[in-house]
Parts: structure tokens; sequence; C-alpha cells
């Protein structure tokens, strides 16, 4: 890999990061609605306190300056004090993203675990009893709310069998040092089986809820490839040259055909990653999502914002990472 | 046999689940997660409900809702402006330390100082009132002084937490934010941000208000409370048996709660009154008889018990019936369509009206039979669902007035008129939605605000309720009950009108094993 694509990936992301803060800035500026107001509804408060508090939060300034003191401030890495818990933006996003990341880090590889040898079992038995099962289930958990189908999950293990918990990341009784803040990774790294064992039952539901829809969708993609790639010549050589069927299949034809998968692999993670809210919701995972759309509801214009920036950022990088693993299963794409 | 199979799966997952069932304690599943553990810097009622089991306060309420001394003894109104509160001796922090006067002074000044907060002024300095100064009289004695008669300020100070002051100097409030060291009767252990608090009993507690029977420490040993913001999750995790308590149950699950042979409902009046504001200020509502027709129109009864499941009390004015100066004598607008349209009639409007309803978007159902209602009698409503803030934005105080009609509501946790009367029905109050203006009741409001005699100013407000009630800037609504559900686990505790689950009080030697 050439390391100056690295460098060209960085670059890429100033421009992006420019432009998602002006939309971001300029569409929460317009959202009707005030802070101060929502923060003090319907409670004692004089004019002269909301001024004050108009003040402590910046927003008697007029809205060019409060963007270019946002710009300012966040290229030394300060986001400034969420409005509502009166704490640094980055410390609050910090202590919710790691169990973004663990749900979403789970639903992958649920999503992938399923998708790609029933994709390309899709593919081999095309138009036969499996590959009709197969889209017939893509097709349902394309279609699934993650909503309902959270909820169904819940009374269907937690409240019938009572076998899973409804909701939550770990139970209070289990204490693991944080060191990565993945749950189930503090549990085995701490020699805690009876935690992770906790851990994974807390995250086994939303994790599949997440799953199955990108499930569905990376086995469609990957059923594709595979089909186009069987066609493709070299296939049919390496038959001809009488290499195992298993083989063909596994070695030489699944690499290729990966390469769709990876793209819309890394496209989904990163929608996961900012798009589980309502996931996040049902399970009360306390997760970024959650904290976002919390934060839309009462305008908490800092948190959003910074929040927003860091999946762009995500999401550039995620792309970066697709194209890398595309140098390794097709060595002729080059960076 | 499927359902066999899944829950052997499941099973093989869950076996190594820690046995944690075996101290008493009480969970509680809440709509949200606490978003400061600072008693001083946030306006937020859950966040408050939760750390109210780790920060006692000057004053509290008991399950009636009446002011009561809690880490006072006593208090006295020396004149207007003046109150002096005896302090009890003998409390003791969560760090060991022993709580003075000085830490009330600290407390209240860091409350109402501008810039107290690490240069931010606290975002409750007006929950305290026009405070003038807060000195220390001697060791047992501290002082409020106001810089203007304020009769509410008892009734607002359960709401403000005792902070230690020598902690906090050592925390700063960015440590006070996630760091806890109260004088309540549980200690905080961790708290688990987005997800849990888990607290434990304080041993050295000093036995809370002693109005509130029983006195003593907490009965339970640990409480926890977790969010868990969606409704069908929170109800199924106090089916499953996972939590005790839970808060907002939604009147839909009501009968699911009941029927389930482990949990029960519990209601409680709360403190918020609804109604829709019409807008006064513009035609058609500028004309009180068609304020009075829109309320005549309304089968409120109807709405309450097919809609709200029962779960709501009907209102003829501004107040809650446990509320001071509730004035019981109003008398109810009838509901009588014919009648509704002949005061139409008479206001100039044979043909009726056209008009919009704003509300939000989760009391669309309500708003929908209203509008209908409003629609049979010439009142034709359209209904415009938004968003909060856009709706606030829309109805300010300060804004273009534009608006016809408004369903919403307003919130009176210190159940004293001057909480709710005054904002929202006083010339020019800052949630005076209707934009009402009467110069009669705002003079009652007036005198009632430097009225020390609290018979006198409880008939002052009542006067001006019925004024507002024959004028009928709203229609009037309802009052909502808060519902609970409650795990038969759980005996003795008592949902409260002031939203508080007070984990300490009410559960003394009641909580039974774990099902």
């Amino acid at each position: 890999m050439n390391p100056l694509a690295l460098v060209g990936r960085i670059a890429q992301l100033l421009p992006v990061l420019l432009g998602v803060s002006v939309i971001v800035f300029v569409m929460m500026a317009l959202t009707p609605g005030d802070p101060v107001e929502i923060m003090l509804s319907g409670q004692q408060v004089t004019p002269e306190q909301v001024q004050a508090m108009r003040h402590d939060m910046g927003l008697d300034r007029p809205p060019l300056e409060r963007f270019a003191v946002f710009l300012g401030n966040a290229l030394t890495g300060d986001f400034g004090l969420s409005f509502f818990h009166r704490r640094p933006v980055v410390d609050v996003i910090a202590e919710r993203l790691p169990a973004t990341i663990e749900l979403t880090l789970a639903a992958l590889l649920i999503a992938i675990a399923i998708s790609i040898p029933l994709g390309v079992a899709a593919a081999v038995h095309k138009n036969r009893l499996l590959d009709r099962l197969a889209a017939v289930g893509s097709l349902f958990g394309i279609s699934l709310p993650g909503f309902w189908f959270g909820i169904i999950l819940i009374i269907l293990f937690a409240v019938h069998m009572q076998v899973l918990p409804v909701s939550g990341r770990m139970d209070y009784a289990c204490e693991v040092a944080p060191f990565t803040r993945l749950m189930t990774i503090d549990s085995l790294l701490r020699g805690r089986p009876d935690c992770l064992a906790d851990a994974l039952s807390h995250l086994i539901l939303p994790a599949l809820t997440l799953a199955l829809p990108m499930a569905a969708v990376l086995t469609r993609v990957q059923r594709a490839a595979m089909l186009e790639v069987l066609r493709s010549d070299y296939i049919v050589f390496a038959q001809a040259k009488g290499i195992s069927r298993r083989r063909v299949l596994w070695r030489h034809a699944l690499k290729n055909a990966l390469v769709p998968t990876v793209t819309v692999a890394a496209i989904e993670t990163g929608s996961l990653l900012g798009g589980n809210m309502v996931v996040e919701t049902v399970f009360g995972w306390p997760g970024l999502g959650r904290l976002v759309v919390e934060s839309i509801f009462v305008r908490n214009y800092p948190l959003v914002q910074a929040a927003v920036l860091f999946y762009a950022v995500t999401y550039v990088f995620l792309n970066f990472f697709a194209d890398l693993l595309y140098t390794m299963l097709n060595p002729r794409v080059r960076l | 046999m499927l359902r066999k199979a899944l829950t052997a799966t499941a099973l093989m997952i869950t076996v190594a689940l820690p046995a944690h069932l075996t101290a008493s304690e009480l969970r509680v599943g809440f709509t949200l997660d606490a978003l400061t553990l600072d008693p001083g810097n946030h306006r937020n009622r859950d966040t408050e409900t939760i750390i109210r089991n780790i920060y006692d306060g000057l004053l509290t309420r008991d399950s009636k809702m009446k002011v009561v001394p809690e880490l006072a003894e006593s208090w006295t109104q020396v004149d207007p402006v003046t109150y002096d509160f005896r302090i009890r001796s003998g409390v003791i922090f969560h760090d060991g330390s022993l709580m003075t006067a000085d830490d009330i002074v600290f407390t209240f000044e860091r409350l109402t100082k501008d810039g107290a907060l690490g240069g931010q002024t606290s975002p409750r300095k007006d929950l305290v009132g026009p405070v003038a100064s807060i000195t220390r009289v001697d060791d047992r004695t501290v002082r409020f002084t106001l810089k203007e008669p304020w009769p509410i300020l008892p009734a607002m100070l359960p709401v403000q937490e005792v902070i230690s002051k020598a902690f906090a100097e050592k925390v700063g409030s960015q440590g006070l934010a996630t760091q806890a060291n109260g004088t309540g009767p549980f200690k905080l252990v961790e708290w688990r941000k987005g997800d849990t608090v888990i607290m434990e009993r304080h041993d050295a507690y000093y036995g809370g208000a002693t109005d509130i029977s029983p006195v003593g420490k907490a009965c339970v040993d640990r409480v926890i409370f977790r969010a868990i913001p969606e409704n069908a999750s929170r109800v199924a995790a106090l089916l499953a048996g996972e939590v005790d308590i839970i808060n907002e149950l939604p009147p839909y699950d009501m009968k699911k709660v009941e029927a389930n042979g482990n949990t029960r409902v519990m209601k409680v009046n709360g403190t918020r009154t609804f109604f829709v504001a019409l807008n006064n200020g513009k035609k058609p509502f500028d004309d009180p008889r068609v304020r009075k027709a829109a309320n005549m129109a309304i089968d409120k009864a109807l709405i309450i018990d097919r809609i709200l499941l029962g779960t709501a009390a009907p209102l003829n004015g501004v107040m809650s019936p446990d509320a001071f100066g509730f004035n019981p004598d109003l008398p109810a607008y009838k509901f009588d369509v014919e009648a509704a349209k002949k005061l139409l009639a008479e206001a100039g409007y044979p043909n009726g009206v056209d008009v919009t309803l704003d509300a939000e978007g989760p009391f669309k159902d309500v708003v929908g039979a209203i509008a209908a209602m409003l629609t049979k009698a010439g009142i034709r409503a359209k209904v415009n669902v938004s968003e909060a803030s856009t709706l606030q934005a829309k109805w300010a105080a300060t804004g273009e007035k534009t608006g016809d009609m408004w369903f919403t509501s307003w919130g009176n946790g210190s159940l004293d008129p001057a909480d709710i009367f005054v904002p929202t029905l006083r010339s020019g109050g800052r949630g005076n939605r209707a934009f009402y203006s009467n110069k009669e009741v705002d003079g009652l409001l007036d005198s009632a605000n430097v009225e020390l005699d609290q018979a006198k100013r409880a008939d002052l407000y009542k006067k001006a309720q019925a004024i507002v009630n024959s004028e009928a800037p709203w229609i009037f609504m309802w009052l909502p009950q808060d519902l609970y559900g409650v795990s038969k686990r759980v005996s003795g505790w008592e949902p409260s009108a002031d939203s508080r689950i007070n984990s300490s009080r009410y559960l003394r030697e009641v909580i039974g094993p774990a099902s």
C-alpha cells in the first residue's frame, strides 16, 4: 500500500468535515426551538436567568460568530459543554461510544457469519429450494422494522421464557474494571466468565435485531457477486483443470466475490454506528445513537455537532478500511 | 418444540448469570438516566428523582404533599422577607464528615450567586427565588433574606439538596457532576452513564424527616435506578421481574400489569395541568362567548374514560385539587353542543369558525377527539401535530401570536398557585400561552404574592380562580394521574404527586425475597 494514499485520505477528510460542520450547524440553527426554553419550560424562571443561561451557552452571540467559535475550538479538540449534562461533550460521547461500538461489532459479526455462507450457498444452488428460502428470508429481514422485532424478541425471551434480560448492558452485580470498555472483552481480559456470560446475554438480542436486516442485505449482495464470479472464465478454467469444487468455491471464487460485500458491509457498519438509536432505545442500550437522538430533541447543539462530525470521520475511515481490504482480496486493485 | 429448543439455546447463554438477588434491594425501571449527579446543575425532574435518594434537602414533603422539615429542624418566618432555619445536629455526610450551617450557606450561595458553578450560574437559581443573602446566624441557624416577599420559598426548598462545602471545594463543579457525597439515605456506589445508578444504604443516616414515619435508616440494602426509555421494554422488565417499580406506565398497559400475578398498577394525581390555550388576543377567541362555547363543546368525561382509560381528574380551572388555595366551588362547563352553537351564533359566528388546533405527537389521539367534538359544535378545528420546541416557538409570549388553539400543559411541582397561576395567566407571564390579560386577576395574584396570612392568601387565589373560570381563557381539561407498575414483592411503597421515588421511605421491612 502506498503510504501517500493514507495521507490523501486524511486530506480528503478536511473538506468533508468542514462541509458536514456547516450543514449540521445550519440545520440546527434553522430548526425552531431553543434549548434554554426547553430546559426551563414550565418552571419558575425570570428573564434575567434566561438571559444568563443563554450567555453561558453562548447563544446570545450571532450565528456566524457561534460557528466561528465552534470551528476554532473544534480544531483544538474542544467541543464545549453539553447544555444538558453540563459536562464536556467529548466526555459524554466517550462514555457512550464503547457501548455502541460493542453492539455494532457484535451485529457485524453475526451478519457476516450468516450472510457469507448463505449468499454463497444460494448462488451455488441457484433457483433451488435453498436459494428461494434465502430470498424469502432476506426479504423478511430487510422488511422487519427493528423496533417491532426487538419488542417481539423481548416478549419471547425475556418475559415468557425469562432466559435473557430485557435491557441494559450488564448486570449491576458485575463489576469489571474497565480496559477496552467493551464489556465482553473486558470480562474476558479480567478472567470473569460469569460477567462475560452476563454481558453476552445482554448483547445477543439487540445485536441480533441489528444484524438481521444487515445480514439480509449482505446475503443478497454476496449471492449476486458470487453468481457473477462463478460465470467468469478463470473459474471455468479452474474447474477444467480439475481443482476440487470446494477449493474453487472457497479459494478462487469467494475471494473475488467478497469485494462488493466488503463495500456494502463498510457502509452498513457506518450506518449502524450512527443509526441504531431505535434498537438502543428499545433495549435500553446506553449507546451513542440514543444520546444523539435525545440531544436533537432538546436542541443540545454542541453534542449533536460533535457527534455528527464523529460519524463523518468514522464513515470516511470505514470506507478507507474497505479499500484496504480490496487490495488484500484483489492485488490488482491499487490505492 | 421450537420453544423448547430456543429455551435451551438461551439457557446455555445465561447459565452463568451471577446470583445477585440475595441482598434486599429495590430496582427501579426509570424513563431516563440522570443527566448529572450535581444537585445544583440541572433543571430536570427525573434527574432530581434519582439524586434525591442520595441527597437530602433542608425541607421535604410528606405523602400528602405538606412541606415538612428534613435537614432543618424547624423554620420561622421573621418578617415578610426573612426566614430562619434551625439546622439539625449530628447529620453525617457519606464521607463521614459532619454537616454544619456552613454547608447549608455554601449550598444555597452556589445556587444563587452568578458564576458560582465554575464560572457558570446554576440553572436552578430562580427556584430559590429573589434571594438577597444567605447567612449563618449561629452554629445551628441559617437566615434567608429575600429582596421581595416570595411566599413560596418553603414550598420550593424541597427541590434543593444540600451538598458538602469541603467536598465541593475538593472536587469542583466538574467533579460533582459524576461523584456524590450527600446526607441522604443512600450513597452512590457506581454510575454507569446512560444505564444504571447503583446506590447502597448509608448506615450513618440520621433518619430523615421526623414528621414522616417511620424514621430511621433505609430498609433496603441497595437501590438501583435503571434507564429503560422505551415504554414497552420498561413494562416487559417489570413483567419479567427484572425491576420492582416502573414509572410512566402507559395507560394501555394497565390491564397487562394487573393481569400478571406478580405486579399491580398504582396511581397518584400528578401536578401537571392540561388545557387548550385559546388565543385571547385574536379572533375568534377574543370573544369570551366563543371560548365558553369551546368549553361546552367538549365531552371531557368521555375522553377521560375512553382515551385516557380513566387516568385523569377533570378540572374546571387552573389548579390541582391537591394544591394550596384550590377553589372547589368552580362551576363546570356542561357538555352541551346546542348551547355551544347558540353562543357561537350570538358572538356573530352563526356558520361556525375555522381554526387550527396545535398539539404534540404523543397527544394525537386526545387532540383528534377534541377536534371532532369542537367541529360538531361549529368550531371546525384542524389538527396540526408538531414538535414541542416548534410549538413553543410559535406560541412564545414574545412571538407573533398567530396560533388559534394549543393543547398543552403546565407543571406545578410546588403545588402552589404562585408556580402555575402567575406564569400562565398573569398578564405577560412567560407561560401565558393564551395571551390572557385581566387587570383584576393580575391585582389578586400580586396581592397574594405578598400576603403572609396563609388563609387570606388562599382566598385571593380562590377569587382569581372564579374569574378565570367565568372568562374561560382556556378549555379546561384535566390533571393526569401518574401511573406506576409495582411488583407485589414491594409493599408499603406509595407513589407521590411530586413523582419522587423515595426508596428509603415507605419501604421498611417490606421487601420480600426476589421472585
